[in-house]
């Protein structure tokens, strides 16, 4: 076998480099694929990682003329689906075909919910610096809430709340610009 | 426990299950609403878009965030206390890149575990779904006389036979390897990294993922380890040379003979007869090709350039957009009808610049629901005639935009590619709501995406009729049962504005998704021999 692998390593270098290309330029759609079922971003990030996994192991199956994202979202819905059947909070949510729904759902709403959300920067930047640094903190940062609580002497329902109101005054700033955009 | 909605308490819920701390009852609630409420459905999706935009889209975060900042309460809450202003100390600015590392760590172990020998020799991905079977395209040509139909710049191609009769043409696989072959040449495509080549001379070079591309030549196999090699076939004879890296040779499962960077071997009957040094310049033809290809894209640029001159001074010509002056500063298309300017440029919105036809020709790309090409144009008409190229990436609406009047407007017309590759131009009647519907058969098919195409459509009021073209030729002839006078005013390339809704639903969303590189209008039909010559004009080989 040795003789007919001369450069082992260059080539799995190669394809290890090839399938970080894809992976990393799909990486945001397979997570916002798998957070229409499972929100929580942490459970979420664990599920994406679980499917990197996956795909790297069946990389020598993917046909490269073929887009990369539906390929790898196959295999989230499977870790997914594994998922929600370890934990039983997720199955009372997505039981009964709801999950197959809402991918449903989502995919033919996607234009739409792409339109609005070309004005979320936008509608960021318009956001008080507090309010703003507040979802930077959570978003971004990844800023542990209950740290957070305790340097701010609030509580983490307090917290949470307010990131809930946030994301109101985003909801509400970016449809009234699409809207414009329209009309 | 029950929700309803709209309600407070169906906020919440949402809020919760984004921050993970939603109970199992308020989980059993929530697929209650969701399942029978379509409303709830369609606004839960959009908060869970919202909140997986903010966690997973970084650029919206670029600018740096203050160091200490305040958390003072957002409006419809508590009077700010003093104790609402907070200061996080100096958190540290830390993007994820935790991930990647883990990732990048994963894949190498994982990549133990599977086992070298299986990445090496990737086998040929099975084709899964709808999908062509193409495993090649090709990539450009210079003199190309085909023993064949001939093959278009861009073309994807099936497994199967090239046959070249003289010329020079170059194939770029699936798998990443190139191929330029000289005719008179034989080329075997069999899969996106199998090749087989009896007769002729050609070139291959092939980047490292696609390393293990085999080409049969003669009685060799020839597996390529990442490198350039040439390959000159007779029946009877078979050189390899190898200009870069090392290829092995494998003679019918017999023997195997590795072949070094700058060595040649030379087969006759089945065995290696000699082995000498590579001889590049026997493959110079080859080499040059690239800068040949070029010279010859130049030439054909030039001709339609040169065509174009004299078409401008057609009086039934409304509209030329040869998307040749992209004003970057006023982002306007100027329109050179020389004799007409009723219509003095048209308005891009959003859209990417891009490759034309050819390497000196612009374009626009057309991909989001915002990109579109605007213009109005007052006049009516006895007879039209739109004339587009057009390279479209992918059929991804229901209805794919290509020429759209606003709205449904009387005497207007839509021309647009439905999803499954049918030609469809409306034409609407006097009477709200009367419209007439003509549909060639699908010919927008898989393999025409990414290649530049010559679309017509000919609205014909003294005769008429309606008649689409692609590439110069008939695709659909119909009766046309609404009477002149049609007309366009405030129209759209690329694109449409419904105007009827105030908030687009995903069916009115019709924005094309590929490129547009020249428009004309005529007010005239013109005839079938005239459309012929107007793609011959401009035709990109």
């Amino acid at each position: 076998m040795a003789s007919e692998c001369p450069r082992p390593l260059d080539g799995s270098s190669a394809a290890q480099q090839r399938f970080l290309t894809l992976f990393l330029r799909s990486e945001r759609e397979i997570f916002r694929y798998v957070a229409a079922m499972v929100p929580n971003v942490t459970e979420a990030e664990d599920i994406v990682q679980e499917t990197a996994l996956a795909l790297w192991e069946k990389f020598d199956s993917y046909d490269p003329s073929q887009p990369f994202t539906p390929w790898a979202c196959r295999f989230a819905l499977n870790k997914t689906r594994q998922w929600i059947e370890r934990r039983r909070r997720w199955q009372k949510l997505l039981e009964n075909g709801l999950a197959e729904e809402l991918l449903h759902r989502r995919q033919e709403l996607q234009p739409e919910f792409d339109a609005r959300l070309r004005h979320l920067e936008t509608c960021l930047k318009k956001l008080p610096a507090s309010h703003r640094s507040l979802i930077e903190a959570y978003y971004y940062e990844r800023t542990d809430m209950a740290s957070l609580a305790e340097r701010s002497g609030k509580t983490v329902a307090a917290l949470y709340k307010m990131l809930q109101r946030i994301r109101q005054a985003l909801q509400g700033c970016v449809e009234r610009q699409a809207h414009q955009e329209v009309a | 426990m029950k929700v309803i909605y709209p309600s407070p308490e169906f906020d919440d819920m949402v809020a919760a299950v984004c921050h993970g701390s939603a109970t199992d009852a308020e989980m059993e609630a929530l697929n209650e609403l969701l399942r029978k409420d379509p409303r709830a459905m369609d606004e839960y999706l959009w908060r869970l878009e919202l909140h997986s935009r903010l966690a997973s889209d970084a650029d919206l975060f670029t600018q740096s965030a203050p160091q200490t900042a305040d958390y003072s309460i957002p409006e419809k809450s508590a009077p700010a206390a003093p104790d609402n202003i907070v200061s996080i100390g100096s958190t540290p600015w830390t993007p994820r890149k935790a991930w990647l590392t883990t990732l990048a760590l994963a894949a190498s172990l994982a990549l133990l575990a599977i086992g070298i020998a299986r990445i090496w020799q990737r086998p040929n991905a099975p084709q899964t779904g709808v999908t062509s079977t193409a495993v090649a395209m090709l990539a450009r040509s210079v003199d190309a006389d085909w023993a064949h139909a001939p093959v278009r710049e861009g073309s994807a191609l099936e497994p199967g036979w090239l046959r070249l009769k003289s010329g020079l043409a170059q194939i770029i696989f699936y798998s990443g390897a190139r191929v330029v072959i000289e005719g008179p040449a034989e080329l075997q495509l069999i899969s996106q990294s199998e090749a087989a080549c009896p007769a002729g001379r050609l070139l291959a070079e092939v980047p490292p993922p696609a390393q293990g591309f085999r080409l049969k030549a003669g009685p060799l196999d020839v597996v390529d380890l990442g490198t350039s090699f040439g390959v000159a076939a007779t029946p009877a004879r078979t050189e390899v040379h190898v200009f870069a890296g090392k290829v092995e040779l494998i003679a019918d499962g017999a023997w195997k003979q590795s072949l070094n960077e700058n060595q040649a071997a030379i087969l006759e009957g089945g065995v290696i007869s000699r082995l000498e040094e590579a001889n590049p310049l026997a493959f110079a033809s080859l080499f040059e090709f690239q800068q040949r290809s070029r010279t010859s894209m130049t030439l054909r640029y030039e001709q339609w350039q040169l065509a174009n001159a004299k078409l401008n001074q057609d009086p039934s010509l409304i509209v030329h957009l040869e998307f040749q002056d992209l004003d970057p500063a006023t982002w306007t298309l100027r329109n050179s009808a020389e004799h007409n300017r009723s219509v003095p440029t048209a308005t891009i919105v959003g859209c990417q610049r891009a490759e034309g036809r050819w390497p000196e020709k612009h374009a626009l790309e057309f991909h989001t629901v915002n990109d579109r090409v605007r213009m109005m144009v007052p006049d009516e008409f006895e007879s039209l005639t739109l004339s587009l190229w057009v390279c479209v990436k992918g059929l991804d609406r229901q209805f794919n935009s290509l020429v759209m009047c606003d709205g449904f407007e009387p005497g207007t017309v839509h021309w647009l590619i439905r999803h499954d590759g049918v030609l469809g131009l409306t034409v609407f009647g006097p009477r709200t709501g009367t419209l007439q519907i003509s549909a060639s058969p699908p010919v927008l098919t898989l393999d025409k995406l990414g290649t530049w195409l010559h679309l017509v459509a000919v609205v014909d009021g003294q005769d008429r009729q309606v008649v689409q073209y692609v590439n110069g030729e008939p695709v659909g002839r119909e009766t046309l049962k609404i009477p002149p006078p049609y007309r366009l005013g405030p129209t759209e390339l690329g694109n449409w504005n419904a105007k009827s809704s105030p908030l687009p639903g995903p069916e009115l969303v019709r924005n094309l998704s590929g490129s547009v590189d020249e428009f004309e209008l005529f007010n005239r039909a013109l005839n079938d021999a005239e459309v012929r010559e107007l793609y011959l004009k401009g035709r990109p080989d």
